[in-house]
């Protein structure tokens, strides 16, 4: 009883903070054994960490000046991820989403299991006992293999204080708006939770690689995740997911921004003249994003001239679609100081804060 | 050398030995001086991207330009990458490699003085084979 009565006092976060919304950070445990604790057998044993397999980071895959003083890998130390990102940055919130590789594993029930392990894991931790201040908010894990289990593990969750969204990996064997992932929108819808997609798993174990088979090096592969997301992205516009779970709402993460004009554009045209095979598609396409898709910019495209990168945000309503994120500790890291250029201050503000704060309800 | 240069000892050759670098803070600039194979070379510690810590990058080599399918390891040692990104730069000249005449990273002389005494106190030395100097300008 005294542990659910403290548990209940530290959940309520005491102050509104102000500040950058970070909606894309990377924690991970210390160790294996912080996400095997939480794991039953058989899969406590089976699995020993591993993350996508190949298509590593030919040069480094985390800022090499994340490695915490104290030991462990980058983005494992609360202490210096506060340190070095959110007082060097003055964020209200960081946005968290665990790296679990769930997705690969052809056996549903082992994926299951790791990802219901790593929302435990983030759940006492991060969320937990490293979140004193509530900076931190976090992502549901869910292994999209076997979408009943993954509305079963959002049920689990739900009502949590500082879970915000749900995530998932890019890498799929089918687009995301097919109806066999239904259950998982449902349940995302019925809790009001975003489901966020993530670069990761493309084309490793079960998952099919978005490109014309797979590409020889990390610099291909590393660009074109772009167009898993174009893919997801259009198939949950035109099976009409939004308007089957009128709440239902998505986050693309890191996916990419400069080609939205583009596609949108191609996608409005086509629908012009092919709606009636998609007439549960009411409006035009592009007009479904603005109430139920969100971006997140990093990597962030930017044109060598900035009056170009302005035409792009405004060309892509980027005043209300996009979200700031960083993507730290990766080696990709977009610096709030340094990755924008300089952009009028109410269209900042949208950007690096309000915009997220309106999303997630922060 | 002009008489607008300030002298800065920043350590001993013993110290700063091959492959080996030190990063020093001289008048609030934080600065990694590197011995390349006996060569010493001083750069800003700030990338010229997005303000990363440069000088804690790895130092290594580098694949030259080449046939497709081609590899040409070379200047090992001598191409400083940066911590965040991976961009490569010269550490003997600062410049980078993805695009040499319009990013690089300040560079500063750097030479070894036997006989030099400890010049700024802020950077208490031990003389041993000789005293590494940086030359800044006033």
């Amino acid at each position: 009883m005294t542990m659910l009565l403290s548990e209940q006092e530290t959940s309520a976060t005491p102050t509104r903070r102000t500040g950058i919304i970070d909606c894309d950070v990377h924690p991970g445990p210390k160790s294996v054994v912080e996400i095997k604790a939480h794991m039953p057998m058989p899969f406590r044993d089976r699995w020993n960490g591993g993350g996508r397999g190949f298509f590593g980071n030919p040069v480094h895959g985390a800022r090499l000046d994340a490695n915490p003083p104290g030991g462990g890998g980058a983005g494992s130390d609360p202490d210096f991820l506060r340190t070095q990102l959110i007082d060097a940055y003055d964020m209200a919130y960081a946005i968290l989403l665990p790296r679990a590789f769930c997705n690969l594993h052809p056996d549903p029930d082992f994926g299951t299991a790791i990802a219901a392990a790593f929302n435990d894991w983030l759940a006492e931790t991060w969320l937990g006992k490293y979140n004193a201040d509530g900076v931190f908010k976090g992502s549901i894990t869910v292994a999209h293999q076997d979408p009943q289990a993954a509305a079963r593990e959002i049920e689990r969750w739900a009502g949590h204080p500082h879970f915000i969204q749900v995530m998932t990996d890019s890498g799929a064997r089918a687009p995301f708006g097919q109806r066999q992932y239904h259950p998982i929108y449902e349940a995302c819808a019925k809790h009001n939770l975003p489901f966020a997609i993530h670069p990761g798993t493309d084309g490793m174990g079960i998952n099919v690689q978005p490109s014309p088979g797979f590409p020889t090096h990390y610099i291909e592969w590393h660009t074109c995740l772009s167009l898993a997301f174009q893919a997801h992205l259009v198939s949950l516009l035109t099976e009409g997911v939004f308007e089957k779970f009128p709440n239902f709402r998505v986050v693309l993460t890191e996916g990419g921004t400069a080609w939205i004009p583009g596609l949108m554009w191609r996608l409005d045209a086509e629908w012009k003249a092919l709606r009636t095979e998609v007439p549960w598609v009411k409006r035009p396409p592009s007009a479904y994003l603005r109430d139920h898709v969100r971006f997140t910019t990093q990597p962030l495209e930017r044109p060598e001239d900035d009056k170009h990168f302005l035409q792009m945000l405004e060309m892509m309503d980027g005043e209300n679609l996009l979200m700031f994120s960083s993507d730290y500790p990766h080696w990709d890291f977009d610096s709030p100081a340094h990755a924008f250029p300089k952009l009028p201050e109410a269209l900042h503000h949208r950007i690096f804060e309000s915009n997220a704060r309106a999303w997630y309800g922060l | 050398m002009s008489a607008t240069m300030t002298k800065h000892v920043v350590g001993s050759t013993a110290e700063i030995g091959p492959g080996q670098r030190k990063i020093v803070e001289v008048n609030g600039i934080s600065i990694g001086v590197f011995n390349v194979n006996g060569a010493y070379y001083a750069l800003r510690n700030r990338c010229p991207h997005q303000g990363a810590p440069l000088c804690q990058g790895s130092l290594k080599g580098t694949a030259l330009p080449s046939l497709p399918g081609e590899y040409l390891w070379a200047r090992e040692g001598e191409i400083l990458r940066c911590p965040w990104h991976g961009w490569e730069f010269d550490v003997t000249t600062g410049r980078s490699v993805c695009s040499p005449q319009k990013v690089r990273v300040r560079s500063y002389e750097v030479t070894i003085d036997p006989r030099e005494d400890a010049v700024v106190e802020t950077f208490p030395v031990t003389i041993q084979a000789g005293n590494v100097v940086l030359h800044l300008p006033a």
